[in-house]
């Protein structure tokens, strides 16, 4: 049965973006605002020796290192990372200062015309280049932000008893965000406060970054979200530098400071997806049965750590992807080079850690003659399962009737006998992926780390206010979280206030990031609207309590890795000109299992979203880095999919309780992300009959697998 | 900041360009793009500037028994609406950018960018079009081949302006273009085939090959073309491998950020090589 | 240079450069902020005005060359019963997430119902191909814009 609150309403905010009278961070105009620009490094790691600035028109200022009053680096996992410069550079497009002033264009003759000189460092352009030791380590003493292991039975005891091994390796590229807004904050300074409007998903950490950066009380610092245009992960951590960034400048000139990209500059400097080379290496009995695996996981990091032991952990902690495979050995590293540093990105390490698991699992099977779905469904989790991280599998999976509907609205069994080879020049595949996603925070990391809290407030007029510091950066929960709290305390949807999160107003229910706003914040709010509409209070403040089962060893990686997980199953068909080797995607179909959906039209929005996304990752967004300079610096030469690469998906969703989630919702941003490179990938490899194994699947890669290295 | 003009008539812009010697400005789609600062700046123009894209004269299409000519400010949408133009240009045109670009940008413009990725060149050398160039009352004729020197550069002096493209009338019943991008719309070419060919029984009575993005201009045979000209179609598929042997010494590509030489010059033979096998059958 | 042209249906002169972005022009100096940047190159549509009822992108137009024509920006259009059609179809659809990208939009799709009341999917997607979106995956966009020219009988 349909649960009535699925039924989709008009999202609150469609009418002042569709009219163009919602107010972007670019849009806003502050009396006596200033402009500001950044200069940054041009070489990719180099001492700078001298900065020659011209003289400076009255009324504008150089921002660098030294007005920082607070600790010149940003607060994230490891701090490692400067505001501005300090004496090195370790990537092209580091920020060395700003120039600030009235007129742009003055501002920008300023940039122009400073001169930093150079002395080079040997740089590290490569994961390889990294564990070179003839070349001076940029972070530490090895280059390696962060190293792990996981293990779950015996391994080594496994590939010593095996009768054979089967083993590959598979690499993905870099993938930039382009949420179409590009960043931007607005700094001011009054009465001893500063306060930063900006675009971004987590006022929080913008705030302790400010807090660091500055010195400062918590109560002299405000940040203000501004409607954001798209973020997809890539405006988790970078506005904490460019919140900085403006704040400083709005403390040396006394007055507002806009610091806004534009394209070129956004593509070249902030955060992408991180590059990875994952070797598995499948230990299989004597019948062919799998007795163990080893994966291991590399990733590009760039010059500065960021979120990347995170996006590891996420990569490793699904790397054995929706199945149970018993003895195996995970090993990760995500490494220090001198490449534009690498953060998140909607899937955060799971992607790249699933492409590579369902491509072996696609190999293996056509080794063994077998049908890929056929191998997969033999080693699929179900209730009960240990997980990778040796914790319990408590739900109800239910990927054997998800797997049964999507191969009847694929057509998949047919197709795929059909496709076989009639005709050199009628290349036609179709490839299916299974796979999950661990919802909200690693293991207890909601309860050590994040401990959220989220009030509602009855207003003098009736209305009820959500303060929550969670964004709406066009994933919806302006009209989620509001249907959550309307429909427990039965008022109209209209009745319920949520503006955009000001750290003044608002409590620091954590991030929005993780697909964790719904299922976590989500489910805070249901409960606090419960309390509102039984205790009679005007105010109910709750914060988070992990759910009674998790058990999870941070320091080992046992137990449970997630909370809970939402499930997917996705199947592309494409063909493919045999002259150009140009892809063409005929259909996609993708059947969910979220929970329950909050609203069916904004889940089925991130689902179309997630798979245009995910087939651009798969095939046309190519980011190369040439000597820690990006070959793709703007949206002419970084392509993203328009409306006519890609036709629309037919999709579906299951419904399965979660008893920790509003109305038993789970995670759904990320999910329709994750599972989509690997079946557009086996689709390929089904028309073309080579194993892929890199992303994107270029017609350049094509050619050279159909043809040959030369 | 430089001049700008904005003649009320070709012969001012004329006057004017004599005068100055200034960046002509049609529909800016490219000029724009090449010259762009950041946000809120004006574009950097280094020299002064004429508008003509608005020039009444210049956005003429005529058409006559011999030929169709086209003025060099048409922009790709009036060429998309006029029934005069031929099939192959039009298809070249419609995949050109994106509809608000294909309002304002010009085929004068997308010739004298000479951009080696232009897309519209290699269909106008195909279809042996010709530039009229204008001067202080004196213009002359250039076959297109002879127009564009190298990429981004044409024999097009300082006072010279191209008023209209001559294409003259041929009949072709077999064609074949294709435009190898970063996407499927509204994006540059990695490669474009131009395939023409009139074929009267078995018999191959004219073909036209033009290969666009893989050298520094266009490549096209005449040569080559002649060879094939007049043979029967059974014997043109034994010359497929000595026609493709010709073609790829003339086929020089680079790697660049939107691809690479051996896919360029892989593909711009795999094209050729269906045209003659599939397309002139 | 002084520029005259028709601003959303009112006659507006403004004394600049000719060379100036008709974006930076139509942001700056007429406040009119519906108008987005999102590329600067002509690549993503979020600019996109009409030109004498043509679709036109803002950040490669020079403001010189609009010099006695009409311009209609998202404020002007907003106005209209053909808008309020397509903003319920939009909100029906699920055609906007994070918004940044739906005005341009919402022109493209002015541009294409003014000369094609009753586009094909197929056309629709051609006709916004200029228009580029990172949330939605486009099938919002495309059903809205189909539901707009079904339901906004005799509009266009």
């Amino acid at each position: 049965m349909k649960n009535k609150i699925s039924s989709s309403v008009s999202r609150i905010d469609t009418p002042e973006k569709t009219g163009g009278k919602a107010s972007y961070i670019a849009d806003i105009k502050l009396e006596g605002m200033l402009h500001a620009k950044t200069l940054r490094s041009e070489r990719a790691r180099a001492r700078i020796k001298a900065i020659n600035c011209p003289n400076l028109p009255e009324g504008y200022f150089i921002i660098d290192r030294q007005d920082i009053p607070g600790k010149n680096s940003v607060k994230m996992l490891i701090d490692d990372q400067p505001f501005f410069a300090d004496g090195i550079v370790n990537y092209i497009g580091e920020p060395i200062l700003l120039a600030v002033g009235p007129e742009k264009e003055t501002v920008n003759w300023i940039i122009e015309n400073t001169e930093v000189e150079y002395e080079d460092i040997l740089p590290i352009f490569s994961v390889d280049e990294a564990k070179d030791p003839a070349k001076p380590p940029i972070f530490q003493k090895n280059n390696i932000f962060a190293e792990y292991e996981i293990r779950k039975g015996n391994p080594e005891k496994a590939f010593e008893g095996s009768h054979r091994v089967f083993e590959k390796e598979y690499r993905t590229g870099y993938q930039e965000h382009i949420y179409l807004e590009p960043q931007g904050v607005i700094g001011t300074y009054d009465d001893g406060r500063v306060t930063v409007y900006g675009s971004m998903q987590c006022p929080y950490y913008v705030k302790t970054a400010l807090i660091h950066g500055l010195g400062w009380n918590e109560d002299m610092i405000r940040v203000v979200q501004t409607t954001t245009g798209g973020a997809f992960g890539g405006k988790e951590d970078y506005p904490s530098i460019i919140a900085g960034h403006a704040v400083f400048a709005a403390l040396k000139t006394n007055r507002p400071v806009r610091l806004v990209f534009d394209r070129a500059e956004d593509i070249q400097s902030t955060t992408k997806r991180h590059p990875s080379i994952i070797k598995i290496k499948t230990a299989l009995d004597s019948k062919g049965t799998i007795i163990g695996m080893n994966v291991d996981i590399t990733l590009d990091g760039g010059a500065y750590c960021g979120l990347s032991p995170v996006v590891l952990q996420r990569a490793m902690f699904v790397s054995t992807g929706a199945y149970n495979i018993p003895n195996v050995l995970v090993r990760g590293k995500v490494l220090a080079t001198n490449n534009v540093p690498s953060g998140a990105f909607r899937g955060f390490g799971a992607p790249q850690a699933i492409f590579a698991i369902e491509m072996h699992l696609n190999s293996l099977a056509e080794n063994l003659k077998m049908d890929p779905l056929d191998l997969k469904k033999k080693y699929l989790l179900k209730k009960g399962d240990p997980t990778v991280t040796g914790g319990k599998l408590r739900e109800d999976v239910k990927m054997p009737r998800m797997i049964s509907l999507l191969e009847d609205i694929s057509g998949y069994r047919k197709k795929k006998a059909s496709f076989h080879k009639k005709n050199a020049r009628d290349l036609r595949g179709i490839g299916i992926s299974l796979f999950l996603h661990g919802c909200a925070f690693t293991g207890s990391g909601e309860r050590d780390k994040i401990k959220a809290k989220v009030k509602l407030r009855k207003e003098d007029d009736g209305k009820v206010s959500i303060l929550v510091s969670n964004v709406d950066m066009g994933q919806g929960p302006q009209t989620t979280l509001r249907k959550i709290v309307s429909k427990i305390l039965g008022i109209p949807f209209s009745q319920v206030l949520y503006d955009n999160p000001d750290t003044d107003r608002v409590p620091d229910s954590g991030p929005t990031v993780a697909s964790r706003t719904v299922m976590i914040v989500g489910y805070l709010l249901s409960r606090a609207a419960e309390k509102l509409k039984t205790e009679g209070k005007t105010e109910v403040t709750e914060e988070y309590i992990q759910p009674p089962y998790i058990e999870w060893d941070q320091e080992n990686f046992i137990g449970d890795a997630y909370p809970v997980y939402s499930w997917g199953a996705n199947a592309v068909e494409v063909s493919i000109d045999p002259d150009t080797y140009e892809i063409k995607v005929e259909s996609v179909w993708g059947v969910y299992d979220v929970g329950t959906p909050i609203d069916e039209q904004i889940v089925y929005g991130q689902i179309e979203g997630g798979i245009s996304q995910g087939l651009g990752y798969a095939t046309i967004e190519v980011m190369e880095s040439r000597e820690g300079g990006l070959m793709q610096r703007s949206m002419t030469d970084y392509i993203i999919a328009s409306s006519v690469d890609f036709p629309g998906a037919e999709k579906r969703l299951i419904e399965n309780y979660y008893d920790y989630g509003p109305f038993g919702a789970k995670c759904a941003g990320e999910l329709p992300f994750v599972g989509v490179a690997p079946a557009l990938a086996a689709a390929v490899q089904n028309a073309i009959g080579v194993p892929i194994e890199k992303l994107p699947v270029t017609p350049e890669y094509l050619l050279e697998a159909a043809e040959g290295g030369n | 900041m430089v001049d700008t003009f904005k003649p009320q008539s070709l012969q001012e812009a004329v006057d004017v360009l004599s005068d100055k010697g200034a960046i002509l400005f049609a529909g800016g789609t490219d000029l724009m793009v090449q010259r762009r600062r950041r946000g809120g700046l004006i574009p950097d123009f280094d020299r002064p500037v004429i508008l003509i894209g608005h020039l009444k004269e210049l956005k003429e299409i005529s058409n006559s028994t011999r030929e169709i000519r086209i003025g060099s400010c048409c922009t790709y949408t009036a060429l998309l609406s006029h029934k005069a133009v031929p099939e192959i240009l039009k298809t070249c045109v419609s995949q050109i950018a994106s509809p608000g670009i294909r309002n304002r940008g010009t085929i004068g413009g997308n010739i004298c960018n000479a951009s080696p990725a232009g897309d519209t060149l290699p269909v106008l050398y195909a279809l042996d079009a010709s530039v009229i160039l204008a001067r202080d009352n004196k213009e002359r004729v250039l076959p297109i081949e002879k127009f564009i020197k190298g990429p981004g550069t044409t024999v097009l002096e300082a006072d010279e302006l191209l008023t209209r493209i001559i294409i003259p009338h041929s009949s072709f019943n077999k064609f074949f273009y294709k435009k190898v991008g970063t996407r499927a719309y509204n994006a540059l070419s990695k490669i474009s085939f131009t395939g023409l060919a009139l074929k009267k029984l078995r018999a191959v009575e004219d073909v036209r090959i033009a290969f666009g993005a893989v050298s520094p201009t266009v490549v096209r045979s005449k040569d080559i073309e002649a060879q094939i000209r007049g043979k029967d179609i059974d014997a043109i598929q034994k010359m497929i491998p000595e026609i493709l042997s010709h073609y790829s010494k003339l086929i020089d590509p680079i790697s660049d950020q939107r691809s690479n030489r051996r896919y360029r010059k892989t593909v711009s033979l795999n094209l050729l090589n269906s045209f003659l096998k599939n397309y002139m059958l | 240079m002084e520029i005259n042209f028709i601003l959303n249906g009112k006659g507006v002169k403004v004394k600049t450069h000719p060379l100036r972005r008709l974006l930076d022009v139509l942001r700056e100096d007429f406040d009119l902020s519906g108008v987005k940047e999102g590329c600067g190159e002509g690549e993503c549509g979020a600019c996109a005005v009409l030109v004498d009822g043509e679709l036109a992108l803002s950040c490669i137009t020079p403001v010189g060359s609009v010099e006695g024509t009409s311009v209609v920006t998202i404020e002007g259009y907003r106005e209209t019963a053909k808008y309020r059609a397509l903003e319920e179809a939009f909100s029906a659809t699920g055609a906007v997430q994070c918004g940044f990208c739906t005005p341009g939009f919402i022109i493209a799709a002015e541009s294409l119902l003014s000369k094609t009341p009753r586009p094909t999917p197929n056309e629709i997607r051609e006709a916004i191909s200029g228009n580029l979106c990172r949330c939605t995956g486009y099938s919002g966009i495309v059903e809205g814009i189909k539901r707009a020219s079904e339901r906004g009988e005799g509009l266009w």
